[in-house]
């Protein structure tokens, strides 16, 4: 230090100022001349010595002087423009930021504006700010303030727009009333309506009280201020201890008296956290009072009130208090009052209301005069409860293979996987049991979980699978089941993120193996969305993850049996998917190279049954596309037996087997085999998607192609009509499969002579097309050629005319002059000028259209042919003999044999 | 942001957000309440030593920390103040005689917080010293024992801190 010349400079400057600052100002001057020779040291002291004598200025002012006159401008933003809103009035302000009623210049609609107040100080502030931003967006109920807009100032400072609520704080709006019991019971459960939305989106509000919930002149309940809201899944990339340090500090200074125990300790918080708020507002709403008194309590003293103290019984409390509604409550009510408060705010947060939903739940019953859900906290409650628990526990299993079991064994492995961990940790793990239990039963209470659509259960797993964020491996795996589950949906979007976050969470467990299974469940994702590169790059980080793993020791002893069996099945999962998209990609060469690698990987061990079958099918379908329909039909006959075996006759994956052997029969010409098959297979998808799902439309489809085949026309125009309904209900109206069945249909009508109906299937299919694939695309020219059609069946010869024109400039200009659907498009033209009569125009396309279909296709096919006949015709017509009767003969050579 | 800066931020945000509110709480004239910095740091750490944030933290610390958190509330205001006053929105409207009006508050906080910053090169012992004591109120007592150095010596940094920061205020001037 001593050698840092500033720090000796200033160690000479007070060393001199010390030894003379007491003396009187003449003694000081003549003492530093003695004491130094340095002018410039002795001008800097003397000046200090000046100052020492005169007034500091500010620093002599009592602060609170300074800042009282200061700290008065939270108004001082009125006026301003924030994005497009003009800031009229303060409405409040908070430590985070202050809040303005403001008007769009342009439309006078009010809305609140919530500025950060310097928002470059802390990061901390500034996260906090937008992670509000962020709750607020996600959320969209009536009860919640909703979020119009946001923005950052020029100078960095963020703001965002929300629902003006002109009302007064819940408590204000309670005394002010003459409310009875129901009118604030009633209150309560739109508040938990709204508490209940944040739930589901994952977020947990933390900061519940009257003051936060608002209530309108029309009685309307809005909740606010969502400030230290807390993202249940939130992945923070900070690790350790910075990111526990900046978790448990998002504890804003929350007002002790609805602070539940768990957050006075600074414990993980949870949605328990808000029902016990509910439960104090609750309390507060009808006694009339807080359950504790901490307004005269220092810290400590509130603490220990708020984890120790049993709050004095609301009932007793409200019947000391003199309001009118207070005498026509009813004595069973105030019990159960007492009983649905003590349970909203018990002290341990595992015997409170599971869910804001619960809590709803008995208030209405409440309401209503039905009995409780929730029961007395007596020891035979408890020994029940065990009991009842262990009794659904046993059942679990079962239910797994009755439902969701049914989805593929690979999932029903990982919830299994699940309910062993939370079976051998059952005390620790109360959260995650309580997940499978609300997973597997349709409530708590056991209604037969079978009566529930797969959806529901699905996307109440998905909400409590998100509250798992302390089990990130059960949570991963949790996860990456429901991704699974909806791509058998069809849900691909939903599937995809599922299994992102599955990945996340099995990366913050470390679990490798789990990563490379999840990033195979998204490929397999993003397979069937066509997204190929993508799941390539899946695909290798997979195959990336999975060699490291069988020496990685992760915390789940009970896997580690299993452990060889599932990394097996894993590298045989990765070539399956590798080959499938060979598969898809028409190599199928390859593919069977890498699907036969597959199978050889998964036999002759305890393998995945499901993962067997999936390599047998997608060998099946290298046999389809290479025409090897024999073997393709022995495959899938064997997949359509494992699966049945394994999963159970009503899968999807066997209705999906039943699509594959019916196509088979179908290009085999075994249309009424292929129509039973497709039949089948209709119930099975009906029966579990229900008649409105994308899957149980393209079957229909399938049939109705098979019935027209069959030439039974009523049957599959009936057929047809059920899937476009469906499939413009699940993919929109503008999709290429919707085209796809308006061809079908309008080929129907054709052939059955209903031209009206025929010529607007095609008119709609042209437009769809056109939506779709834009104008310019060929398959818009395949619909108008079909227009042209149905004019030749209607003899009108110039609507016909038209059309064709059209139809070839449109080939030509898609895909070239030379292509095979231009000439065939030339030879309709032709034969539509042909029978005008207009000869040499009629030969000049139709055989410009001949040179071009022979150099592209066989010589026997229809349209060469159609083409020599017309051509014939003309020729003969025009008295040149000798070349008609050349095309006539070639026709005949190519005439099928005459049996 | 390392962990320790992570809390640091936390406490102090939090800080910040406690001393406005209590300013506000001066503004609506509420009995009892003073926004003198011993008043407010005391109150603010009464409440902030009830929450988990702040367990692993001393209370001296925490008036370190407060005192930064007062000396920045009260230079962003400052700084706020004088953006509107010198044009930000009703640039207008300035006549002569205000931009003539004698220098107020806001200047004097901001000129004292860039001498502080100044001092700070110069001499750090004191400038922690000034800030402790003067936005964050702290007793000699405290602050010495914060700075670890005696009583005496406190007071003395105290005298030449003043000494050298009057005369910086009065050149600025």
């Amino acid at each position: 230090m001593s050698e840092d010349p500033v720090a000796t400079y200033w160690a000479q400057v007070q060393a001199l100022f010390e030894a003379v600052m007491d003396l009187p100002p003449d003694d000081q001057l003549r003492e530093l001349h003695e004491r130094t020779v340095d002018t410039v040291l002795r001008e800097e002291v003397i000046a200090l010595l000046h100052a020492d004598r005169g007034s500091a200025g500010l620093i002599d002012l009592p602060l609170e002087q300074v800042a009282a006159r200061l700290i008065d401008d939270a108004d001082g933003y009125r006026g301003r423009l924030v994005g497009p809103y003009r800031l009229q009035s303060l409405l409040g302000e908070g430590g985070m930021g202050v809040v303005y009623r403001a008007e769009r210049d342009d439309v006078a609609r009010p809305v609140a504006v919530k500025i950060l107040r310097d928002a470059a100080l802390s990061p901390a502030r500034r996260a906090r700010f937008l992670a509000e931003r962020h709750t607020l967006a996600q959320l969209m109920h009536p009860a919640v303030a909703q979020l119009y807009d946001a923005g950052t100032l020029e100078d960095g400072t963020p703001w965002f727009a929300m629902e003006h609520v002109a009302g007064v704080p819940l408590d204000v709006y309670c005394t002010q009333h003459p409310l009875d019991l129901d009118a604030r019971l009633a209150l309560m459960e739109r508040v938990c309506d709204a508490v209940q939305h944040a739930h589901e989106h994952a977020i947990v509000h933390r900061d519940l009280k009257p003051s936060n919930v608002l209530v309108t002149v029309t009685g309307e309940v809005k909740l606010l201020d969502f400030g230290i809201a807390k993202q249940l899944d939130a992945v923070s990339e900070e690790q350790g201890p910075a990111r526990d340090a900046v978790t448990r500090s998002q504890l804003r200074l929350m007002t002790p008296a609805y602070a539940a125990p768990e957050q006075v300790r600074g414990e993980t918080i949870g949605v328990y956290t808000d029902v016990y708020a509910l439960g104090v507002m609750l309390y507060q709403l009808t006694a009339g009072r807080l359950p504790f008194d901490l307004s005269r309590s220092t810290p400590g003293e509130a603490l220990t009130e708020i984890v120790e103290r049993e709050p004095e019984r609301v009932s007793a409390v409200a019947q000391r208090n003199t309001a009118a509604w207070v005498a026509d409550v009813r004595r069973g009510q105030w019990d159960d009052l007492d009983l649905l408060c003590r349970t909203a705010m018990h002290k341990d947060a595992a015997r409170r209301y599971r869910t804001v939903d619960a809590l709803r739940r008995d208030l209405q019953h409440l309401r209503r005069g039905e009995p409780l859900e929730a029961h007395p906290d007596s020891l035979s409650y408890r020994a029940a409860r065990f009991l009842r628990r262990r009794r659904q526990l046993v059942t679990l299993l079962g239910v797994v293979v009755l439902s969701l079991g049914a989805i593929g064994v690979a999932s029903v492995r990982q919830i299994t996987r699940a309910r062993d961990a939370a079976r051998a940790e059952l005390h620790r793990r109360n959260e995650l049991q309580q997940f499978l239990l609300a997973l597997f039963s349709g409530n708590e209470h056991g209604a037969p979980p079978d009566s529930l659509r797969v959806l529901t259960v699905v996307e109440r797993g998905e909400r409590q699978a998100a509250m798992l964020e302390r089990d990130p491996s059960v949570q991963g795996d949790l996860l990456v089941a429901l991704a699974r589950i909806q791509r058998a949906l069809g849900r691909y979007d939903r599937a995809d993120s599922l299994a992102q976050a599955g990945i996340v969470s099995l990366g913050r467990a470390s679990d490798t193996l789990g990563i490379a299974t999840a990033l195979m469940t998204q490929a397999d994702i993003r397979l069937e969305q066509a997204l190929y590169p993508s799941a390539d790059s899946l695909l290798d980080a997979a195959l990336h993850m999975l060699p490291r793993n069988t020496t990685t020791s992760t915390n789940r002893s009970w896997l580690q049996g299993d452990r060889a069996a599932e990394v097996a099945d894993a590298e045989a999962r990765l070539q399956d998917l590798r080959g499938r998209r060979q598969v898809l990609q028409g190599h199928y060469d390859s593919a069977r190279t890498t699907l036969d690698i597959a199978r050889t990987r998964a036999q002759g061990r305890d393998a995945d049954p499901m993962l067997v079958a999936d390599i047998l099918g997608d060998l099946a379908d290298v046999a389809f596309y290479k025409g090897e329909h024999e073997r393709a039909d022995s495959l899938n006959r064997d997949v359509l037996a494992r699966v049945q075996q394994h999963a159970g006759r009503f899968h999807p994956r066997v209705a999906s087997t039943m699509v594959n052997i019916g196509a088979t029969a179908f290009e085999r010409g075994r249309y009424d085999e292929a129509e039973r098959w497709f039949r089948d297979a209709l119930a099975i998808a009906e029966q579990y998607f229900g008649t409105s799902h994308v899957q149980v439309a393209s079957t229909r489809t399938m049939l109705g192609r098979a019935l027209v085949y069959q030439n039974r026309l009523e049957e599959a125009t009936e057929a047809l009509q059920q899937a476009l309904v469906v499939q413009e209900a699940s993919v929109g109206r503008n999709h290429p499969s919707v085209a796809s069945i308006l061809n079908e249909l309008g080929n129907v009508a054709l052939r059955r002579g209903q031209l009206d109906s025929a010529d607007n299937y095609f008119g709609r299919m042209a437009e769809v097309y056109s939506a779709s694939n834009g104008d310019a695309h060929f398959t818009v020219a395949v619909a108008l050629s079909n227009r042209g059609t149905v004019a030749m069946e209607r003899k009108d010869l110039p609507a016909a005319e038209r059309w064709f024109r059209e139809v070839v400039q449109r080939f030509a200009a898609a895909q070239g002059a030379m292509h095979l659907n231009t000439g065939i498009a030339r030879i309709k033209l032709g034969r539509a000028l042909i029978r005008q009569r207009r000869w040499r125009e009629g030969i000049a396309e139709s055989e410009a259209g001949y040179e071009v279909v022979k150099a592209g296709a066989a010589p026997g096919v229809s349209f060469l042919q159609a083409a020599r006949r017309d051509l014939a015709i003309a020729f003969d017509s025009l008295g040149q003999r000798e070349t008609a009767s050349r095309y006539r003969r070639e026709a005949e050579q190519h005439d099928p044999p005459k049996p | 942001m390392s962990a320790d800066q992570a809390a640091l931020d936390a406490l102090f945000s939090l800080t910040y957000e406690e001393l406005h509110r209590l300013a506000q709480r001066v503004r609506r004239g509420e009995p009892g309440v003073s926004l003198s910095p011993t008043t407010l740091v005391n109150e603010a750490w009464l409440k902030l030593s009830a929450t988990p944030a702040a367990a692993n933290t001393s209370p001296l610390h925490f008036k370190r920390i407060a005192a930064r958190a007062m000396r920045q509330v009260l230079v962003e205001a400052a700084r706020r103040r004088q953006a509107t006053k010198r044009g930000g929105r009703d640039a207008v409207h300035i006549t002569l005689d205000q931009q003539a009006a004698p220098a107020d508050a806001s200047d004097n906080v901001i000129a004292l917080h860039d001498a502080l910053d100044r001092l700070a090169l110069l001499a750090p012992r004191q400038a922690q010293l000034v800030e402790s004591r003067y936005f964050g109120g702290l007793e000699v007592r405290e602050a010495a024992e914060l700075l670890g150095i005696s009583e005496s010596t406190a007071l003395r940094d105290w005298r030449l801190a003043r000494a050298w920061l009057a005369r910086e205020l009065q050149a600025a001037r």
